[in-house]
C-alpha cells in the first residue's frame, strides 16, 4: 500500500487504525512557505524555559506572537510541548512590563536611595551607571563591581557580558543563576572527566531499558524528555524499568515501577551501597580491562565545611555573648557555627571511620578548595566496607510509615538492577543532587558505579546530569559566564588562558584579574560586607532566588551601593533595586541556547520590544561607550594584595589610545564590522534586527539620540569569535547561519557531523584523536585536560607529593555520607525543601502573567503529609506559618495534591512573591562548587 | 468507572468558562518626573519586602463535574484547552491507570460530553531509533548524519496506529484545572483564530502539521 504524502496526511486526520502504514514523510516535498494564506509568519525558536530545550514553531501577524506549536522537525520534542512551552506565546504581554527606565529620586529629581520611583531616559539610565561604577571602581577596585548573571542569558549577551566585565572592569564579580542549579555538576565532571558536560544524548531515553531519577522531578522540571520516558515506558513495559529516588512522592513517581523515599542527603550513601555490592558482592560485573585502561581512584578531604560564612568575616562580627555574631542572630549562627566546627553524628560515624572519626567527635572544618589525590583500589574498597545494607537503609528510609524490610528490598533491587549484566542503565538528576552540601561528591559518586559496570558514554547508558535552566549548559557553562571561568573550559586563575583569551579579545596581556572567587553568593555577601558597591541583575531574579534572602535585601536597600535590574518584568529584584531598565524578552530580538544534551539552537527576532525596552547586548553595548582605556586599565591592588598590572602603556602598542572606548575595542572592532547587515538575504531576510539596524520604535538612545543599531551583525559576531574558542579544542560550533537552517546541533561539531555520545572512541572524534595518538585500544578516552596529574596518598592524604600523569583517564572518587550542617530537632523538626512545579518558571515573573498558567497554580503551596498535618493541628487549605532559624513565610496547607511528602517534610516552591520561601531557606552551598542547597533546612510549622 | 456514574448525557449547556484575557492595558505613563512609583507597587507582592503576615492567594479550581459541559476558550488556534473540571479523583495518572481517557478518547468524547483527543496525538513524530550491528544510529531504519537536517528529511510523522502515542499520555503535562481567582495581572496577548470554531477545537491536523516548519527553504 503506497499513499502520497497528502493522502496519508488527509487519511491520518480521521485517526483510525486503518488509516495508514507507519512510514515516513518526505517532508521537502510538502512543507508549506513560512507565510501562510492566513497572514501569519510561522518560525523557528527554542523554548524560553528549561533545559530539556525544546524547539517550538512560532508564527506572528502584524508585529504580534499569535500561535505556538510543537516543532515536528526538532528531535528534541518532535512537535510537543509542555504547558510552558506552549505558553511561550503569552509570556511577553502580560500588562505591568517594564517600558522606560526607572530611578528612585527626590523631588528634585536627584537619585535617593530612599526615593520613589520615577521614569527618566535611557541617557540618564546610563550616566547614573557610570557615575555608580566610577565610584565603586575607586572605593573597591574591580572587585566592587558585580553582575548577577544567568543561563538565561542567550549564548551572545552573556558572551558580551564576560567580555566588558573581566575584559574591561577586569572584574571577574560576574557570576549566573546557573550557580545555583548546575555548579555541582560542572565541579563533578571537572573532577571526573576533565571537562565540562555530559558525555550523553537524549536518544539514551530510546535506547535504554533503565531510567533511574535521582532526586529529581523529571515529570514536572523536565516534561518532555519525561514524555519521551513515558513513551519508552509503554512501547516496551516488560523490559524498560523506571525507578524514582526522591525525599517526597511527586508525579515522577506516578508512572515509576519502584519509588524509593529517603532521607535528605543520603543519595550519598545509597551510591556507595551500590558500589558496595558491585565490589564486594558482585565482583565479577565489574569490567577489569576497562577500569585498567580507563580510570584510576581518588581522594579529597572529608572536613571542608559547608560553604558558610566563616568566623572573622565582616558581618559576622562582634561575637555577642549571646551568641549572636554582626548581622546573624544568635539563632541563625547555631547553624553557621557547623562552618568551624562539626560535631560528627551517630549517622556520620560509621561512613567517617575509615577517615578516623568516631561519632562525638569534633571536626574541625576548613576551607580543602579543589585539592584531590590518587589512591589505590584497596584504600576505595576500605572506604567502601561501611556501606552494607543494613547500614544504609537505617540512615536512609526517608518515610516512617515504610517498613526497613520493605525499604530494603528496594534497595537491593535497585542494585540488581544496575548490575543485571546486558541491561542498559541511565541515571538522570538535577537539583536534588546538584543543590546540596555535598553536591560535588554525590555527583562524582554517580559515575563510579556507571563506570565500573562500563555503563558509561554508551548509547543508552550513563550517568546523565540534566540541565535546569535553557542556557545554563550554552551561555553559563560554555561561555564561561562564572567567576572562575573563560570560554571553552579555560580558567582565569590559569595564565595561558588569560594570555589565550586576551590575545583573541585583543586587549593588552595582564589586563584579565586571575582572581576569580566572587561567586553568587559572595556577591551577596560582599554586597553585606560593604566590598561590592555596584550590582547589576541580568536575566534573573537574584533577590528572589537567594536563599537567607533578608540579609541579601537588608544590605541591598541599608548600605551605600547602587543596585540595577534589567528585567521584562518588575519582580522582587526590581523591588530591591535602585534602578530598574526595560529588557527587551527571548522574541523581541536574535539569540541562541544551548541545552542539556549539548544541543545549540538559534532564533531570529520575532517581535519588537515593547515600550522603549531594548535588549541586554544593547545595554552591554551602551555602557561600554562611557568607559575608556583611561578609565579602566590603569593599576589596581585586589584585597589579597595581589596587583592588577597598568596595561595603558601597552594598550597603546595594540593601536588603542587613552580615550579609545571599550565599545570600539571589545565590539565594534574591525572583526565585528566584517559581519555585515545583509537584510536581502537569509537569515536576516525578513526579520527585524533592533541590535544592529535600530527599529522603528526610534527609541532615543544612552546617547539622547535615535538608536539606530550598531551598524554590524553584533550576534553573527559575537557567536563567531566565541565559537573560536571552543573550535579545535573539543567545544567545536558550527557556523552562525547553520544553526538558522537546522534545529540544533550537538557539540562538538566536527566537520558538519555534531557528536552524539562523548569520550567514546566510536562517536566521538576528539575521543578517536586520543587513541590513536596514545596508541591505547581503548573504546573510550577521558581526554578532558583539567587536573590530569595527581599526587599519590592513602584516605587520609596525600603520601607521595610527586604527580603521576593520568592521560585520558577518568576517576572514581571516595566520598562518605554526611550530614547536611542544618537538621531537624526538637524545635524546628521538619525537613523543607523548595523547588519548582510545572507551571511556573523559577520565580514567576513570566508564568505568573500567563492567565492560563497562573489560573493552573495561582499560588505556592505548603505540601505535607496528612499526618503531619494532624500533629501540627492543621487541616487542607488552612493557612500555617513556616518558620526557621532565618524567617517565616505564611502558606496554605495541602494535604492531598500533586507532591505527597513523608511524614516530617514539606515542600514549598519558590515562584510566588508573597509566599517568599527564600527567606526561610538556608544559604549553605557545596564548598567546593558554591551551589546552594535549597533542599534541606529545618522549619516548625504552626497554624497562622 | 466512577465519573462515567456522574456524567449526564446530553447536557451539553454551552456554559463557557472564560478565562482568555483581552485588555489592553498599558502601564501608566507619569507625565511629569516626579518620584510617583512607590517599591511596593511593582511586581505581584503589593507590600514591604520586610513584611512577614503576607496572606497568599487562593486556589479554588471549578467545582463542574467532568461532563457537565463546561468548556474554557482555547488560548488561541490549536492551544492545548485547559480543564474546566473538577480533577479530584481523576488524577494522578500512572501506567495503567489513566482516567482522562475514559471519556477523552474520540470514539466515546461525544456521548459523555467531552472533547476529544485530536488526531495529532494518534500520531507519531518521533523516528524510531536503534542501533545498527555496527553500533551507528538508525532513525526510523535509516544511518543518520545529524539529527536535524537543512532538508527536514529526518522529520518523521506517521500513523499511531490508533493509538494514543505514548509520549502524549501524561494529560497533565499539558492541560491543567483552572482556579476561579482574579488575575494577578491582566495579559494583553491576542488570539487569531484562523477557523471558526479554533476557540473549541484542534484543527492540528493533515496539511496542517507541516506548516510553516521550512523556515529555511535551500531552493529558495
Amino acid at each position: 500500500m503506497s499513499l502520497s504524502r497528502r493522502e496519508f496526511l488527509k487519511s491520518s486526520a480521521a485517526a483510525s487504525a486503518a488509516a495508514a502504514i507507519g512510514m515516513n514523510v518526505p517532508a521537502e516535498l510538502e512543507a508549506n512557505a513560512s507565510a501562510a494564506e492566513n497572514g501569519w509568519r510561522w518560525d523557528k525558536a527554542a523554548c524560553r524555559f528549561c533545559g530539556t530545550g525544546c524547539g517550538i514553531m512560532m508564527a506572528t501577524k502584524n508585529g504580534k506572537i499569535v500561535a505556538v506549536k510543537g516543532d515536528p522537525a526538532a528531535p528534541v520534542n518532535r512537535g510537543l510541548n509542555c504547558i510552558k512551552g506552549y505558553f511561550n506565546a503569552k509570556i511577553m504581554y502580560g500588562a505591568d512590563r517594564l517600558t522606560k527606565p526607572l530611578l528612585r529620586m527626590n523631588n528634585k529629581g536627584e537619585f535617593d536611595k530612599h526615593g520613589k520611583f520615577a521614569e527618566i531616559s535611557w541617557e540618564r539610565a546610563f550616566d547614573e551607571m557610570e557615575l555608580n561604577i566610577r565610584k565603586a571602581l575607586k572605593a573597591s577596585g574591580p572587585e566592587g563591581v558585580a553582575v548577577f548573571a544567568s543561563g538565561q542569558y542567550t549564548i551572545m549577551e552573556g558572551y558580551a557580558a564576560q567580555k566588558m566585565m573581566k575584559g574591561g572592569f577586569r572584574s571577574n564579580a560576574i557570576d549566573p543563576n546557573a550557580r545555583h542549579c548546575m555548579a555541582s555538576a560542572v565541579v563533578g565532571f571537572y573532577q571526573t572527566f576533565g571537562i565540562d558536560e555530559p558525555s550523553g544524548c537524549y536518544d539514551d531515553i530510546e535506547l535504554t531499558d533503565t531510567v533511574v531519577s535521582w532526586g529529581s522531578n523529571m515529570a514536572e522540571m523536565h516534561p518532555i524528555l519525561w514524555s519521551r520516558v513515558t513513551d519508552r515506558k509503554l512501547t516496551d513495559p516488560d523490559r524498560v524499568r523506571v525507578i524514582n529516588m526522591s525525599t517526597y512522592r511527586h508525579r515522577t513517581s506516578d508512572l515509576a515501577d519502584i519509588e524509593i523515599i529517603f532521607t535528605p542527603n543520603t543519595d550519598l550513601a545509597m551510591w556507595n551501597y551500590i558500589a558496595r555490592e558491585i565490589v564486594y558482592n558482585n565482583p565479577d560485573a565489574i569490567d577489569w580491562d576497562f577500569l585498567k585502561t580507563n580510570i584510576i581512584f581518588a581522594a579529597s578531604p572529608v572536613n571542608m565545611g559547608y560553604g558558610m560564612r566563616r568566623a572573622g568575616e565582616k558581618s559576622m562580627t562582634p561575637v555577642r555573648p549571646d551568641g549572636s555574631a554582626g548581622k546573624y542572630s544568635a539563632k541563625e549562627m547555631e547553624t553557621i557555627n557547623h562552618e568551624m566546627v562539626h560535631k560528627v553524628s551517630a549517622a556520620e560515624a560509621p561512613a567517617l571511620e575509615p577517615y578516623g572519626y568516631k561519632e562525638g567527635d569534633d571536626m574541625v572544618n576548613k576551607p580543602a578548595g579543589l585539592k584531590h589525590w590518587e589512591i589505590s583500589f584497596e584504600e576505595y574498597k576500605k572506604f567502601l566496607a561501611p556501606y552494607t545494607l543494613d547500614y544504609v537503609a537505617k540512615i536512609s528510609k526517608g518515610d516512617p510509615d515504610e517498613s526497613l524490610e520493605s525499604f530494603k528490598k528496594k534497595l537491593q533491587t535497585l542494585a540488581d538492577l544496575y548490575i543485571e549484566k546486558g541491561r542498559k542503565v541511565v541515571s538522570f538528576w538535577t537539583m536534588g543532587m546538584n543543590q546540596h552540601t555535598r553536591g560535588t561528591w554525590v555527583n562524582t559518586l554517580s559515575y563510579n558505579v556507571h563506570f565500573m559496570l562500563n555503563k558509561q558514554a554508551l548509547p543508552g547508558s550513563g550517568a546523565f546530569s540534566l540541565t535546569g535552566q535553557p542556557s545554563a549548559c550554552g551561555t553559563a557553562r560554555e561561555v564561561g559566564t562564572f567567576c572562575h571561568r573563560l570560554p571553552a573550559d579555560m580558567m582565569v586563575k590559569n595564565p595561558h588562558h588569560r594570555k589565550h583569551t586576551e590575545n583573541r579579545w585583543k586587549i593588552p596581556e595582564g589586563t584579565l584579574n586571575p582572581v576569580g572567587n566572587q561567586h553568587i553568593m559572595k556577591i551577596h555577601r560582599d554586597i553585606e560586607d560593604g566590598l561590592v558597591k555596584f550590582a547589576w541583575v541580568n536575566v534573573c531574579n537574584a533577590y528572589q532566588d537567594s536563599a537567607s534572602a533578608k540579609h541579601w535585601i537588608k544590605a541591598a536597600r541599608e548600605l551605600d551601593n547602587f543596585i540595577v535590574t534589567s528585567d521584562g518584568y518588575p519582580g522582587i529584584s526590581a523591588m530591591v533595586s535602585d534602578m530598574v531598565l526595560p529588557s527587551a524578552m527571548i522574541y523581541e530580538k536574535w539569540g541562541a541556547y544551548g541545552n542539556a544534551e549539548r544541543r545549540s539552537q538559534h532564533w531570529r527576532q520575532q517581535v519588537l520590544p515593547v515600550g522603549d525596552a531594548m535588549s541586554d547586548t544593547w545595554q552591554w553595548m551602551e555602557l561600554s561607550k562611557r568607559f575608556t582605556v583611561k578609565d579602566l586599565w590603569g593599576p589596581y591592588t585586589l584585597r589579597n594584595g595581589k596587583k592588577l598590572a597598568d596595561v595603558r602603556k601597552a594598550a597603546q602598542a595594540l593601536g588603542y589610545n587613552d580615550d579609545t572606548t571599550m565599545y570600539e575595542i571589545l565590539y565594534a572592532n574591525k572583526e565585528a564590522k566584517s559581519y555585515k547587515i545583509d537584510l536581502n538575504s537569509f537569515p536576516q531576510k525578513g526579520y527585524d534586527n533592533s541590535d544592529c539596524s535600530g527599529d522603528s520604535r526610534n527609541v532615543i538612545g544612552g546617547d539622547g539620540k535615535v538608536a539606530k543599531g550598531c551598524g554590524f551583525m553584533v550576534h553573527e559576531y559575537l557567536w563567531e569569535e566565541y565559537a573560536s574558542f571552543g573550535r579545535g579544542h573539543g567545544h567545536d560550533l558550527a557556523p552562525f547561519v547553520t544553526y538558522h537552517k537546522v534545529r540544533g546541533l550537538k557539540w562538538p561539531v566536527v566537520d558538519g557531523k555534531e557528536t552524539p555520545w562523548r569520550f567514546n572512541v566510536k562517536y566521538d572524534p576528539y575521543a578517536a584523536k586520543a587513541v590513536a595518538k596514545s596508541g591505547s585500544k581503548s573504546t573510550h578516552a577521558f581526554y578532558g585536560p583539567l587536573a590530569k596529574a595527581l599526587p599519590q596518598g592513602n584516605l587520609l592524604g596525600i603520601t607521595d607529593k610527586n604527580k603521576k600523569p593520568l592521560t585520558d583517564k577518568a576517576k572514581i572518587f571516595a566520598r562518605p555520607y554526611m550530614d547536611p550542617p542544618e537538621v531537624p530537632d526538637a524545635e524546628y523538626d521538619t525537613w523543607l525543601a523548595t523547588g519548582r512545579v510545572l507551571e511556573h518558571w523559577h520565580s514567576g515573573t513570566m508564568t505568573m502573567r500567563v492567565p492560563e498558567l497562573f489560573r493552573a497554580v495561582p499560588e505556592a503551596l505548603c505540601y505535607m503529609n496528612p499526618k503531619t498535618a494532624e500533629e501540627k493541628g492543621l487541616k487542607q487549605g488552612d493557612l500555617c506559618w513556616v518558620e526557621s532559624r532565618r524567617g517565616r513565610v505564611k502558606a496554605h496547607v495541602e494535604t492531598r495534591g500533586r507532591n505527597r511528602p513523608p511524614r516530617g517534610l514539606v515542600f514549598v516552591p519558590w515562584f510566588d512573591e508573597k509566599v517568599f520561601i527564600n527567606k526561610v531557606c538556608l544559604d549553605a552551598t557545596c564548598p567546593q562548587s558554591k551551589q546552594t542547597d535549597y533542599k534541606k533546612c529545618a522549619v516548625k510549622l504552626y497554624k497562622a | 468507572m466512577k465519573v462515567i456514574n456522574k456524567i449526564t448525557l446530553g447536557l451539553v449547556a454551552a456554559t463557557l468558562l472564560f478565562v482568555g484575557c483581552n485588555e489592553n492595558a498599558a502601564p501608566a505613563k507619569s507625565e511629569v518626573v516626579k518620584p510617583t512609583i512607590s517599591e511596593d507597587s511593582l511586581g505581584l507582592r503589593k507590600t514591604t519586602l520586610f513584611k512577614e503576615n503576607v496572606k497568599p492567594n487562593g486556589t479554588k479550581y471549578s467545582e463542574s463535574y467532568a461532563g457537565s459541559g463546561h468548556k474554557i476558550e482555547r488560548a488561541f488556534q490549536d492551544a492545548p484547552p485547559m480543564i474546566p473540571h473538577d480533577v479530584t479523583g481523576l488524577i494522578p495518572i500512572k501506567i495503567g491507570n489513566n482516567q482522562c481517557l475514559g471519556c477523552h478518547m474520540p470514539e466515546v468524547a461525544s456521548a459523555m460530553g467531552a472533547t476529544p483527543i485530536p488526531p495529532s496525538h494518534f500520531m507519531d513524530f518521533r523516528p524510531v531509533t536503534t542501533l545498527a550491528a555496527d553500533g551507528e544510529v538508525e532513525k526510523d531504519g535509516h544511518k543518520i548524519k545529524n539529527t536535524s537536517s537543512e532538508t527536514l528529511k529526518n522529520v518523521s510523522i506517521k500513523s499511531n496506529h490508533g493509538k494514543l502515542y505514548g509520549g502524549r499520555y501524561n494529560c497533565t503535562q499539558c492541560h491543567a484545572p483552572q482556579a476561579v481567582e482574579p488575575l494577578a495581572v491582566p495579559n494583553s496577548f491576542t488570539p487569531d483564530y484562523i477557523n471558526k470554531d479554533g476557540a473549541s477545537k484542534s484543527h492540528w491536523d493533515g496539511d496542517r502539521l507541516m506548516e510553516g516548519i521550512d523556515t529555511y527553504d535551500a531552493s529558495k
